[in-house]
């Protein structure tokens, strides 16, 4: 191997002969054994920008995006959740529905009594009351 | 040519879900790495990520040995979905492209591993798309210059020149880092 190759090969590879293209490695490792001063230089001066590379860390896995990507899979959809994912959801459906019907039936009664009230006291009185709303809606879902 | 993925994809192509988690907790880390440091966009690397499963999972009930492995058929896909993205960028950004600029290393405190990681992965997002892409094949997701320059349909020589321009411009990035 001459020297241009073996620059040009730690340049696009790295300073870590285990990672060059196999074919060349023997030829790689027989001019280090003959030239260990010109090797050890390129290969330093490559391994500085590995070793900066190895930082940038990876994105890590979020536990929402695997459950997704198993989800999306034929036939996982309802078996990610467990037997009772079904009964949950349903649950919880149930529960906004109960929440949305009692949210009419408070809406309008607000309606009713605040109709003659200035603007700003009709927000605020709405305001209050779908705050309290909230709580039905976990107590019907859960 | 063996596939070490053959064997789970068959069980996935069967409807067995614990073959369907296995694969994901095989490759989901693999994929979000590689459209991490192609896109340098969080939100967007995961539904790439998730696309390529959704397209996964059509492929596994025909998937044929011996043609490609899977592996590289996945980095296909993501790479694709990639490309589709970083191509509507520049068409949504016409004539002034994000520049992000490197900052250096603070003045009141040392570099520390994520400071020089942060200052890497602006540098390696300003690379040209090409190098940046031939730098993540090979160092990152260690794929042999064979598959990498496969994927990226170029010979083995261009994807060496590719990277050997990438490395120099992010050394000449992180100069004060880097000697040499």
């Amino acid at each position: 191997m001459t020297h241009e190759r073996f620059e040009i090969l730690a340049q696009a590879y790295g300073g870590d002969i285990a990672r060059w293209p196999a074919p060349e490695r023997d030829a790689a490792a027989l001019l280090m054994a003959a030239e260990p001063e010109f090797s050890r230089i390129v290969l330093s001066d490559a391994g500085e920008l590995d070793a900066a590379l190895e930082l940038w860390a990876p994105m890590s896995v979020s536990p929402a995006l695997r459950q997704t990507a198993i989800a999306s899979a034929p036939g996982m959809r309802r078996r990610w959740g467990g037997p009772w994912s079904w009964f949950m959801g349903a649950g919880v459906g149930a529960g906004l529905a109960a929440a949305c019907a009692a949210g009419l039936v408070v809406g309008v009664m607000l309606s009713d009594v605040t109709q003659p009230a200035a603007s700003d006291d009709t927000v605020s009185a709405s305001l209050s009351n779908y705050e309290d709303l909230s709580g039905l809606v976990t107590g019907e879902g859960a | 040519m063996s596939d070490p993925d053959e064997e789970l994809l068959t069980r996935v192509g069967e409807g067995d879900p614990a073959a369907v988690r296995a694969l994901v907790a095989r490759k989901l880390p693999r994929l979000l790495a590689l459209a991490g440091r192609m896109l340098g966009d969080p939100a967007e690397a995961e539904d790439v990520a998730q696309e390529t499963f959704v397209r996964a999972w059509k492929q596994a009930r025909d998937w044929r040995p011996g043609v490609a492995r899977f592996d590289t058929w996945l980095h296909r896909v993501a790479l694709n979905l990639c490309y589709d993205r970083l191509r509507r960028r520049r068409e949504v950004v016409t004539d002034t492209p994000p520049e992000r600029a490197d900052e250096g290393p603070a003045p009141d405190r040392g570099l520390e591993a994520k400071d020089v990681g942060d200052r890497v992965g602006a540098a390696m997002q300003r690379l040209p798309d090409r190098q940046r892409e031939a730098i993540v094949l090979c160092h990152y997701q260690e794929l042999s210059n064979i598959e990498a320059a496969a994927l990226m349909g170029i010979s083995v020589e261009a994807l060496e020149s590719l990277l050997g321009r990438g490395r120099r411009a992010l050394r000449a990035a992180l100069s004060d880092m880097v000697g040499g």
